[in-house]
């Protein structure tokens, strides 16, 4: 999932320009983390690839706004994010979001012990409940850091903020989630 | 089961496994998709009665939407004439705005470059290359706005009368803003004639007269004046996602012909 800046580049000054094709290539390279982002924040992969697509459509409209030169993706997810949001907020939230797993993949596991892998499983289902429950903005940045693995400066300008800021959100982004896993494992207890 | 919170490392240790497991979308067709949303036909506004034909979609054009105002004595009950070019709104008011007097010639906006830093500064830029004009006398990029923005100026040219009010004999703008975010709305007095032309195999307008003043309107409809430059001719085409406009006291053939030239 890496950006490709060099490249990228050009495609968007072609886009600029009103070169479909050239766009179509950027939508190409970015549909996937895009629908990601969109999907972490709806929770559903309908809503995520309406949002993915109208994002990208924006995105176009409003390539005069973005700074040439610019790395390309998170500028791209910063419209994603904003789109996926809104859609939440106007569908009225509802306390949690959909989002699942795949269980069934093998990867990973296979060299844990039968006791290891539950033990693994456990906690994967303890903090997926934990991030259905929590601020789409926690999870997004949580996404950014742990499921994207994108670098700091990547989620400054995906999360429009100062460098600086992207420490604070995702340590603070973390302790909520804790706080939900350490509430909701009182409930459940 | 594990009751005890995780450790830092296992809670990261877990997102990351979490986050190779979600069941993501894995959209496929989503460029098509996109690219049949940008050919679209853009929503209409309530006073439109002609279609207009599709064009090759380019981004973030300005909406124009020119406002003539017509004296109430001249004016019978007229409908509302419009005319279409792609991101460009021209309709026929019967009713008068109370319009601010002129100003006097004001300062051009931005920041004056030379035309080589312009071109670096706003790759769309192009400009004529006739020798009525010649190179421009001064250029000023204004990017404060929501969209780039390059103006020329041609201070005196043989062939071209001064304008009076402007004090040069022709400016030449173009401009990029983001759609449905301005509309610049162009008053002028009884007589201003609008014509429909072809501008480098795309759609132009020709308003001759002597319109006055400027204004933007923004989504919310509220105008407010651009800077005021010339009264005279203007000839206003749209290229690739570009507008253009051409002001001088010039025949509409010469306008025409000079809209040829630029690059």
């Amino acid at each position: 999932m890496e950006g490709r800046p060099t490249e990228d580049a050009a495609l968007v000054e072609r886009s600029r320009n009103g070169d479909q094709d050239a766009y179509a290539e950027l939508v190409t390279r970015y549909q996937a983390i895009a629908a990601r982002t969109a999907y972490v924040i709806t929770g559903t992969a309908a809503d995520a690839e309406d949002v993915a697509q109208d994002a990208f459509v924006k995105a176009y409209y409003a390539l005069d706004r973005f700074r040439p030169g610019a790395p390309f993706r998170p500028w791209l997810l910063r419209i994603v994010a904003n789109e996926a949001i809104n859609r939440r907020k106007a569908a009225g939230r509802r306390p949690t979001v959909g989002l699942s797993v795949v269980e069934d993949r093998a990867s990973g596991d296979t060299a844990l012990s039968p006791e290891a892998s539950a033990l693994a499983r456990e906690r994967r289902e303890l903090v997926l409940d934990a991030l259905r429950q929590m601020r789409e903005e926690d999870r997004l940045v949580i996404t950014y850091r742990y499921f994207f693995d994108l670098s700091e400066i990547e989620m400054a300008d995906a999360l429009g903020v100062a460098r600086g800021t992207v420490k604070s959100r995702l340590s603070r982004a973390m302790a909520r989630l804790r706080a939900v896993m350490e509430g909701g494992q009182l409930h459940g207890a | 089961m594990a009751r005890e919170p995780m450790r830092e490392q296992e809670l990261e240790a877990t997102l990351t496994d979490l986050g190779e497991r979600l069941a993501y979308p894995q959209p496929t067709r989503l460029a098509a998709a996109v690219r049949a949303r940008l050919n679209e036909p853009r929503p209409r506004h309530w006073w439109e009665a002609v279609r207009s034909p599709r064009y090759a979609f380019a981004p973030a054009v300005a909406t124009l939407v020119l406002i003539l105002v017509v004296s109430l004595a001249a004016m019978p009950a007229a409908a509302d004439l419009f005319l279409r070019l792609r991101g460009i709104d021209i309709f026929r008011t019967t009713a008068t705005p109370s319009v601010p007097a002129a100003s006097p010639a004001v300062p051009f906006p931005g920041e004056r470059v030379s035309l080589d830093q312009a071109r670096a500064r706003a790759p769309f830029l192009r400009a004529p290359a006739d020798a009525r004009l010649g190179a421009p006398d001064q250029v000023y990029i204004d990017q404060t706005q929501a969209g780039d923005r390059v103006t020329l100026v041609y201070v005196s040219r043989p062939a071209i009368p001064v304008s009076r009010d402007a004090g040069v004999s022709a400016v030449v703008v173009v401009f990029r803003a983001q759609i449905d975010e301005s509309l610049f709305a162009k008053v002028g007095a009884a007589g201003t004639r609008i014509e429909e032309v072809t501008v480098n195999g795309g759609r132009g307008f020709w308003l001759e007269g002597t319109p006055h003043q400027f204004f933007y309107r923004d989504p919310a409809g509220n105008p407010s004046p651009e800077t005021l430059r010339l009264a005279g001719n203007t000839l206003l085409w749209e290229q690739s996602g570009v507008t253009f406009r051409l002001e001088a006291q010039l025949a509409r053939d010469d306008a025409l012909h000079i809209a040829t030239t630029f690059r």
